[in-house]
C-alpha cells in the first residue's frame, strides 16, 4: 500500500513538474554550454528558412492562404530530409491560415515552425527607432502575434528582427532621432542606436514572457555587429539568432559570442547559391559543399561536445525554395524569371568570386530545391538540389572528428 | 634552323625529359626499397618524400594511402612515418578533390579522408618526440586542417605546433622544418609566429664561424626564392657583421646597395618598409652626405610608393634641399606641393611648391601641371579671376604640348567663362580634402592602387580603389566612386571602383576620388602615378 502510496505521488510529481515545465526552453549546462529542450527532449534545430513564393509572384504573395497547400508537399519532402523546423520571417495576414500551416507540419510531419517579425525594417523612408509610436506599433504587432499562435504545439519559438542591427551603422536603412543628431561623433551616434535598437527589443522580450512562459525569444541579428551593446541593453532575450554567410566556415563566432554576449546561438540563416556566377551556369555541388560544411561545424559546437563551445542549438539553412522574384523586385515580368544577375558580393563564396565586378551572390538561386516552370498539383514542382541529399546524408551520419588524444 | 637540327633538338629534348623522369621514377623505387627494408624508425622519415611525389604526380592518392598502410601491417618500425604521409596525403587529397570540383569522391568519401588524417597525424604524433621531424610536420599537417576548417581545434593544435617546433630547435640538426613551418604559417598570416620561426632558423644557419659571403648568398638565394621575410632575417645578421667589420666606406656601399634592392619597383620583389629601415642605418652610419641626389630620390621615392607620404615629402623637401638643380627637383617640388596640399591638407603650404615651380621659364611636365593645380585652388576658392590667369598661362606655356593638361585647363576655363560650377567629383574632393570640417576624411578607408608605376607615355595604366565600409550583411551598400583629376581620355562611370586609361605625355600625374555611400561620403582617397 505504501509501495502504491509513493508510486502515486511520485508520479503525480512527475506530472505536475513536466507541466510546470515549457514546452521549449534553454537549459544552460556547465561551462556556458546550452541546449534547447522541446518537450521534455533536447532538440537539434535541423532547419530551413521558407518562404515559398510561387514563380512569377513575389514576397506580397499570401502562400499561407494558398489552396495548392505547398507547406504539405514540401513537409513531406522536408521530413523525409530530417528537417525538423521551418523559420519563417513573419506570418502571413490570416491568422487562421498561419495556425493551420503550422498545425498541419507538426501534425503530419513533426515540423515546428518559428515565427518572427521584421521588426518594421523595411518600413519606408527608414525604420524610426527612436520614435515612441513606432516602437509601440511594431511592439504591438508582435504581441498580437505571440497571442493568437503561442498555444500552437507546433510553435518553437520567436525571432525578433532579423539583421535590423546593421541599420544602427547608418549605411543599410539608416534612422535618427533628435538626441542622436545632436550627437558629433559618429561613433557615439552608432552606440545610440544600438542602445536605443535593442532596448526596443528587450522591451518586447520581457512582454512575450509575461505572455508566453513556454517559448524562448531570440534576438535575430546580423553577424555579431552591435552585440556587445546587447550585453547591456538586452538581458532579457534567450538566445541570439544570428544571420551569417561566411562562406565554408563560422570561423570563431561561436567563441565571439560567448566573449561578447553569452547566449545561446541559432544559425537562423546561413548557406549558399547554387549558381556560379563566373562560369554563369547552375553549381549545385557548390552549394552543397558549403551547407555540407556548415553544418558540420554547427554539429561541432552543439551542447556535450568537449571539444566545440556548445553554445549552438542549430540552424536554419537558406532557403528551402528558390524566390525567382529577388533580382528585379520592382518588375513583375522579371517574377516569371529564374534571374542569373548577382546583386552582391562575397569573397568567402570563393568559387565565383571571380565573376564581373566580384558580383557573385545570386539571390534567386539559394533554394535546396530547385522550382520549376512545369506545376504538379498546382504548384510549381520542387526538384531537390545535390545540397538536399548531401545534408540529409550528413544529418544521418553527422561524423564528429575522431575523439582527442592528447595534446593537438 | 635547318628541319634536321629541329628534329635533333626535339628528340633530344624528349630524350631528356624521358631520361629525366625515369631517372625520378627509379630514384622512387629505390627510395620505396629502403622504405621496406627499415630496421628501425628514423625521426626525418628518408625517402618517403619521394615516393610520395611519384604517386601525387599522378594523383594516386588512394594507391600511396594503400601502400603506406600495407607497409605498417608489415613492418612496425615504418608506422610513425606512414602515418604521417598518410595524414599529409589525405590533406592533400581533399585539396585535390575541392579544386578540381571532383565532388562524388568529395561527398562520398570526404569524411573517411579526414577520420584518416586527423587519426594518422595524431598517431604519428603519438608515437614520435618533438626531436623528430615527422612530429613537426605531422602537428603542421594537423593545423592546417584544422586551420582550414576553422574548427574547434585550431587554435589548440597552433599552440601545440608553436611547443613543438620551441622543442624541435633545441636539439635539431636539421632546420628546414623550422624554414617550411615558417613559410607555411607565414602563408596563413600568422606573421609573428613566422618571424619568431625565421628568428630561430636564422640562428641555427648562421653560426658565429659561417663567414660573411655565405651569409649574404644565403640571405641573397631567399631573396631571389621571393622569401622576404626570411631573406630580411639573415640580410639583419649580415648588416650587423659588415658595419662591424668596418670600416664604414666599406660598409656604406654595400648597405646602399641593399636599400637600392628592397626598394620599390614594380614587378619585382622589393619592401620599402625594409627598405627605409636600411636607410636609415646607412644615414646612421655616413650622416645625410652619403646620399647622392640619386640615392635620396630614390629614398623618397620608395616612401611615396609606401604611402608613407609625409616622411616622403621631408625627403623631397631635403633632396631639393641639397640638390636644388638636380634632375629630379622638378618632380620632388610638385610631389611636395601634392602631398601638401592634398593629403596634408595644408593647401597654403603646398601652393609655395607649385608656385616655385610656375616661375620656371622653361615648360617641362611639373611646372604646367602646377599652373592648372594653382588655378584649380583658386576656382574652388571661387577667385575665378585669379583662376583664369593661372590657366591661360598655362595654355600659352604649353604651346603644342602637355595635351591632357592642356585639355583640362580649358575645361577649367570653359566652367569660368560660362559661368558654371567646377566640376562635381573635383569639387566634392576639393570640399573633403579641405574644408575644415571635412577633417575625418583622413584616407584612411579608401585604399587606391596603380599599376603599372611608373607608366610609360600612351601604354596602359590601370588605377584601382578598394572602400572599407561597415557591415552590411547580404543588403549591399551601393556605392558611388566619384573620379577626378588626371584622367586622360578616360571618364570612368560612378559606379566603378577601377579605371583604365593612357596618358600622352610624361610627367607626375595626380588623380583624385571620393567614394561615396547612400547616406554620404566614406572616405577620399589620391593615386600619384609617374609617367616616364
Amino acid at each position: 500500500m505504501l509501495a502504491a502510496c509513493s508510486l502515486f505521488f511520485a508520479v503525480l510529481l512527475t506530472s505536475a513538474l513536466a507541466a510546470a515545465r515549457p514546452r521549449a526552453y534553454i537549459k544552460k549546462l556547465k561551462k556556458s554550454q546550452y541546449q534547447l529542450i522541446a518537450d521534455g527532449k533536447p532538440m537539434i534545430v535541423k532547419g530551413v528558412c521558407y518562404s515559398p513564393v510561387p514563380v512569377g509572384a513575389n514576397h506580397e504573395y499570401d502562400w499561407w492562404s494558398d489552396p495548392n497547400k505547398p507547406w504539405m508537399t514540401d513537409g513531406k519532402l522536408m521530413q523525409e530530409m530530417g528537417i525538423n523546423t521551418i523559420r519563417v520571417y513573419q506570418p502571413g495576414p490570416n491568422p487562421e491560415a498561419v495556425r493551420q500551416v503550422i498545425r498541419d507540419l507538426y501534425a503530419n510531419f513533426g515540423i515546428r515552425t518559428i515565427l518572427g517579425n521584421w521588426l518594421g525594417f523595411w518600413e519606408y523612408p527608414a525604420p524610426f527607432y527612436g520614435d515612441k509610436a513606432f516602437q509601440e506599433r511594431f511592439k504591438k504587432e508582435v504581441l498580437d502575434m505571440v497571442k493568437a499562435f503561442k498555444d500552437e504545439p507546433g510553435v518553437l519559438l520567436w525571432i525578433l528582427g532579423n539583421e535590423n542591427n546593421y541599420s544602427c551603422l547608418g549605411q543599410v536603412n539608416p534612422w535618427s532621432s533628435d538626441e542622436i543628431d545632436k550627437e558629433p561623433d559618429p561613433q557615439k551616434q552608432k552606440a545610440m542606436r544600438f542602445r536605443i535598437y535593442y532596448s526596443f527589443v528587450n522591451d518586447i522580450a520581457k512582454e512575450i514572457h509575461k505572455l508566453d512562459p513556454n517559448h524562448p525569444v531570440a534576438l535575430g541579428n546580423g553577424e555579431l555587429i552591435g552585440l556587445e551593446y546587447a550585453k547591456e541593453s538586452a538581458p532579457d532575450v534567450d538566445l541570439v539568432a544570428c544571420i551569417i554567410y561566411r562562406g565554408k566556415t563560422f570561423g570563431n563566432l561561436f567563441k565571439s559570442l560567448k566573449a561578447t554576449f553569452d547566449k545561446p546561438i541559432l544559425l537562423a540563416e546561413f548557406g549558399a547559391d547554387a549558381y556560379d556566377a563566373f562560369l554563369k551556369k547552375e553549381d549545385q555541388n557548390m552549394q552543397a559543399f558549403f551547407l555540407e560544411s556548415q553544418w558540420r561545424q554547427i554539429y561541432d559546437n552543439l551542447a556535450k561536445n568537449p571539444e566545440g563551445e556548445g553554445n549552438c542549438l542549430g540552424g536554419a539553412m537558406f532557403e528551402w525554395t528558390d524566390e525567382w522574384w529577388k533580382h528585379n523586385e520592382s518588375d513583375p515580368e522579371a517574377w516569371k524569371v529564374h534571374d542569373t544577375g548577382s546583386n552582391w558580393s562575397n569573397g568567402s563564396y570563393y568559387f565565383d568570386i571571380k565573376a564581373e565586378n566580384n558580383k557573385n551572390m545570386n539571390e534567386e538561386w539559394f533554394g535546396i530545391t530547385a522550382l520549376s516552370e512545369e506545376t504538379e498539383s498546382g504548384l510549381n514542382k520542387r526538384m531537390p538540389r545535390k545540397a538536399y541529399y548531401v545534408v540529409r546524408e550528413f544529418w544521418k551520419n553527422p561524423k564528429p572528428l575522431p575523439k582527442k588524444k592528447g595534446k593537438r | 634552323m635547318k628541319k634536321s637540327n629541329l628534329l635533333i633538338l626535339v628528340l633530344s629534348s624528349t630524350l631528356l625529359a624521358c631520361g629525366f623522369s625515369f631517372a625520378k621514377e627509379e630514384a622512387a623505387a629505390d627510395c620505396k626499397k629502403q622504405i621496406e627494408e627499415l630496421k628501425e624508425f628514423e625521426g626525418n622519415c628518408p625517402c618517403f618524400r619521394a615516393v610520395m611525389d611519384e604517386y601525387v604526380r599522378e594523383n594516386k592518392y588512394n594507391e600511396f594511402a594503400a601502400y603506406l598502410k600495407t607497409l605498417t601491417e608489415k613492418n612496425k618500425s615504418v608506422a610513425p612515418c606512414a602515418n604521417y604521409y598518410i595524414a599529409l596525403t589525405r590533406y592533400r587529397q581533399l585539396k585535390y578533390l575541392e579544386e578540381q570540383q571532383l565532388w562524388d569522391e568529395y561527398f562520398n568519401e570526404g569524411n573517411a579522408y579526414r577520420e584518416d588524417l586527423v587519426s594518422c597525424a595524431q598517431a604519428a604524433i603519438d608515437a614520435t618526440t618533438p626531436a623528430d621531424s615527422a612530429q613537426i610536420y605531422s602537428r603542421l599537417a594537423l593545423w592546417q586542417f584544422h586551420q582550414d576548417q576553422q574548427d574547434a581545434f585550431a587554435e589548440e593544435s597552433l599552440i601545440a605546433l608553436t611547443g613543438a617546433l620551441g622543442e624541435y630547435a633545441k636539439s635539431a640538426k636539421d632546420y628546414e622544418p623550422l624554414r617550411e613551418a615558417a613559410d607555411i604559417l607565414s602563408g596563413y598570416g600568422e606573421k609573428s609566429r613566422s618571424k619568431e620561426l625565421y628568428r630561430l632558423y636564422a640562428q641555427k644557419v648562421i653560426s658565429p664561424d659561417s663567414d660573411t659571403p655565405d651569409l649574404e648568398r644565403l640571405a641573397a638565394g631567399f631573396f631571389s626564392q621571393g622569401n622576404l621575410g626570411l631573406a630580411e632575417t639573415i640580410y639583419d645578421a649580415y648588416i650587423e657583421r659588415v658595419i662591424k667589420a668596418g670600416p664604414k666606406e666599406k660598409a656604406l656601399p654595400v648597405l646602399t646597395g641593399l636599400a637600392r634592392q628592397f626598394s620599390y619597383q614594380p614587378d619585382k620583389p622589393n619592401d620599402p618598409l625594409y627598405a627605409e629601415k636600411v636607410f636609415m642605418k646607412v644615414e646612421e652610419l655616413g650622416g645625410k652626405e652619403v646620399f647622392d641626389q640619386e640615392l635620396m630620390y630614390l629614398r623618397a621615392n620608395n616612401l611615396e610608393k609606401a604611402k608613407d607620404y609625409a616622411k616622403a615629402k621631408d625627403y623631397f623637401v631635403q633632396l631639393t634641399g641639397f640638390y636644388p638643380g638636380s634632375t629630379y627637383a622638378d618632380e620632388a617640388d610638385f610631389k611636395t606641393g601634392v602631398i601638401f596640399t592634398y593629403i596634408l591638407r595644408n593647401a597654403k603650404e603646398g601652393e609655395d611648391y607649385f608656385k616655385k615651380l610656375a616661375k620656371k621659364e622653361e615648360a617641362d611636365p611639373w611646372a604646367i601641371s602646377s599652373l592648372y593645380h594653382l588655378g584649380l585652388l583658386l576656382q574652388w576658392q571661387d577667385d575665378f579671376e585669379g583662376a583664369k590667369k593661372y590657366y591661360t598661362a598655362l595654355v600659352e606655356k604649353a604651346k603644342d604640348g602637355f595635351a591632357d593638361t592642356v585639355a583640362l585647363a580649358k575645361e577649367r576655363l570653359k566652367e569660368i567663362n560660362e559661368r558654371k560650377p567646377l566640376e562635381y567629383n573635383l569639387d566634392t574632393f576639393l570640399d573633403a580634402s579641405l574644408k575644415e570640417e571635412s577633417g575625418n576624411f583622413d584616407m584612411s578607408k579608401v585604399e587606391t592602387a596603380v599599376a603599372p608605376n611608373p607608366a610609360k607615355p600612351e601604354s596602359d595604366v590601370e588605377i584601382s580603389s578598394s572602400a572599407y565600409t561597415t557591415e552590411s550583411g547580404c543588403m549591399q551598400v551601393v556605392l558611388q566612386y566619384l573620379w577626378s583629376g588626371d584622367l586622360a581620355s578616360e571618364t570612368p562611370p560612378g559606379d566603378k571602383p577601377a579605371l583604365r586609361t593612357k596618358y600622352p605625355t610624361p610627367g607626375t600625374k595626380v588623380v583624385f576620388l571620393v567614394v561615396t555611400s547612400p547616406v554620404g561620403i566614406i572616405d577620399r582617397g589620391i593615386a600619384i602615378v609617374d609617367v616616364r
